[in-house]
């Protein structure tokens, strides 16, 4: 960085506005959370939103990484699907093989996101074609294997979805925790500060010595790890692999993003304000959920959430 | 419908630049010989009817895609606007066929509000024509839910059963419907003026501005097309499967996408003719019919659906890159 510490701290604090956006929403949400219901404002709820939040924010942490460097998943729902009937189905016929699978089922996102970006990198077709061809093969693959709900885990698995540490729910600690390492590695390693270059220009990028391709393929698998991750935690939720389950978390996924002001078109952005973004859209639906406002509703709320941040952050930026 | 308007001066050597126009005709006959030796009843009068009358829904969605790919865009609000446009006809909940030029004239003005929106978010505010039309897609989906409760009820005039299933002289009444449309749109792109600026306008939106063309206007209006054509489809569908639910059409958005690029409408925008695009829905709609006729599961449809559209995308990104 040629930056000096204090040109460095302007273009922090540059950064900095959709951040706060985001900050000032949240409070928004949790005064009127307080105000509107007397059981949101608990810590028995909110640990219950913590846990529940953490499908949404594993899916996000990949879509964030992928989006960084410039690209975008739309095979991410279809992952976790594939993740969670892979891990269950294995596992009810070898229950013996809990422990290996999960790391298995990791792998295997993790596969399916090199693919991913192979085809990208090797074809050079735009990201969001090559990402929903391979969501329409894995959705197909599942589809055929079954159409029902299978498979089945042993019962303490879930454990890592609803057990708790000091009361704070362990899916959401593991959230959390990938969240804090995410950002040190975008932020303090050199293949970190490289996502941000290659999203950022990918012909400068390459010039200054960086292995876009590599970087590429770094995002992609990442983002396949983490739909898997999502997959367990569902697997661990539900004990069992459902064909559909995935099927609202590609677009789930993005909104955070967004939210968090990173700019599709890659390059910009904090992934602790795509965590905030998380947990903005889960304490909303829970705000609402207590409101007796329908799921229905809560979907346009979703997609008018998505136009006005899009157009608010978008104007200035690059299109995708 | 030739191109020779559009770029006159390119001569023979863009036959090899673009191999959609080799690729695209052959595939057809490849596959309707195949089809053929599977099952000798294949070309049989009736098969060829049958077939027609499922493509035509998707071909009328695509030739609506087909506008907003060749202005640089993508619409993935098409699936969900023809359910909502399903819904809305039931809305009126009518039993006489007098009703249905109404139902037609409301899902037309509602689909081009729809398209409008889409259209102001992409050029005004400078949206991912991808994120506008994802958004556009899960609030109709929010509304027709909400409107409907879950279920859909209330009736739809016999007639849409005839406008979507019917045979006029052994043509099915949906593909001359599509024919018509086709024509139209056909001649507003490869002959009228405002053609030209579409292309124009896909090529390089910059340029068309310096030339004195409004690209934003241009846009809008490839937006308000599509969606008035993904209304209309929907209408048409849901008379051809006869029962209206919240997800008719689902999936047309990746179909419709699917056959633009089989039919060589460039992604990056400015290439392809309609011609080209009502080619691909065939090719599409024959490609899953094989896949029946081989007595494959109908999932299968999804995967040879996502093998199709990485290799053919492949294969366009790499010819235009050379």
């Amino acid at each position: 960085m040629a930056y000096s510490k204090s040109r460095y701290l302007v273009r922090r604090l540059q950064l900095d506005p959709s951040l706060i956006i985001v900050i000032l929403l949240l409070a928004i949400v949790v005064i009127s959370g307080f105000v509107l219901s007397d059981r949101f404002g608990t810590t028995r709820n909110f640990m219950n939103v913590l846990e529940q939040s953490s499908g949404l924010g594993f899916a996000s942490i990949g879509q964030a990484m992928v989006v960084i460097v410039g690209g975008i998943d739309l095979s991410i729902g279809a992952v976790v699907t594939a993740s969670t009937i892979f891990m269950a189905a294995i596992v009810d016929l070898h229950p013996g093989l809990m422990i290996p699978m999960i790391f298995g089922t990791l792998l295997f996102g993790a596969m399916i996101g090199f693919c991913n970006g192979y085809i990208t990198i090797k074809t050079g077709v735009h990201p969001l074609i090559v990402t929903l061809g391979t969501a329409s093969i894995l959705n197909g693959s599942v589809l055929i294997y079954t159409l029902q709900p299978t498979g089945g885990v042993p019962y303490w698995f879930e454990e890592f979805a609803y057990g708790r540490i000091w009361n704070v729910p362990i899916s959401g600690l593991v959230m959390l925790l990938c969240f804090a390492l995410v950002w040190l590695f975008l932020r303090y390693f050199q293949a970190g500060r490289a996502f941000y270059a290659v999203g950022g220009n990918p012909e400068a990028a390459r010039l200054s010595g960086i292995q876009s391709n590599r970087i590429i393929l770094l995002a992609y698998s990442a983002s396949g790890f983490f739909a898997a991750l999502a997959g367990v935690y569902f697997v661990s939720r539900t004990g069992v692999g459902d064909p559909r389950i995935g099927d609202p978390i590609t677009l789930a996924s993005i909104t955070p993003v967004i939210i968090g002001g990173l700019i599709l078109g890659g390059g910009k952005g904090n992934v602790l304000g795509v965590l905030l973004g998380v947990i903005l859209i889960s304490l909303l639906s829970n705000l609402l959920n207590y409101m007796n406002i329908s799921t229905f509703i809560q979907w346009v709320i979703q997609g008018v959430i998505i136009i006005i941040a899009v157009s608010v952050y978008v104007h200035k930026g690059k299109k995708l | 419908m030739s191109e020779a308007a559009v770029n006159p001066s390119e001569g023979i050597s863009k036959i090899f630049r673009q191999p959609g126009r080799f690729i695209v005709p052959l595939s057809l006959v490849l596959l309707v010989g195949t089809a053929t030796l599977l099952q000798p009843s294949f070309l049989s009068i009736n098969n060829i009817q049958d077939i027609l009358t499922q493509a035509a829904p998707l071909a009328l969605v695509v030739l609506g895609q087909a506008f907003v790919i060749l202005v640089r865009g993508l619409d993935l609000s098409v699936a969900s606007l023809m359910a909502s446009a399903a819904v809305l006809a039931t809305a009126f909940n009518a039993t006489s066929d007098a009703m249905i030029p109404v139902i037609f004239l409301v899902t037309i003005v509602v689909s081009a509000g729809v398209g409008l929106i889409n259209g102001l978010l992409v050029t005004k505010r400078n949206v991912s024509p991808f994120l506008a039309t994802l958004a556009m897609m899960i609030v109709l989906q929010g509304i027709r839910f909400y409107y409907t409760q879950g279920a859909p009820s209330g009736s739809l005039p016999e007639g849409f059963r005839v406008l979507g299933a019917g045979r006029l002289a052994g043509i099915p009444v949906n593909m001359l419907v599509f024919f018509f449309f086709f024509c139209i749109l056909g001649w507003l792109l490869h002959k009228s003026s405002f053609g030209r600026k579409i292309y124009i306008t896909g090529g390089n939106p910059k340029s068309a501005n310096l030339v004195g063309i409004h690209a934003d206007r241009v846009t809008i209006i490839c937006y308000v097309i599509c969606s008035v054509m993904a209304g209309i489809a929907g209408l048409f569908l849901v008379g051809f499967v006869g029962t209206v639910d919240n997800w008719v059409g689902r999936g047309y958005e990746l179909d419709a996408i699917v056959a633009c690029v089989l039919g060589g409408i460039m992604l990056t925008g400015g290439k392809g003719t309609l011609w080209g695009a009502a080619t691909g829905a065939l090719i599409l709609i024959l490609i899953f019919n094989i896949v029946i006729i081989l007595g494959l599961p109908v999932q299968a449809q999804l995967i040879i659906k996502g093998i199709i559209i990485i290799f053919v995308a492949g294969l366009f990104s790499r010819s235009t890159q050379t």
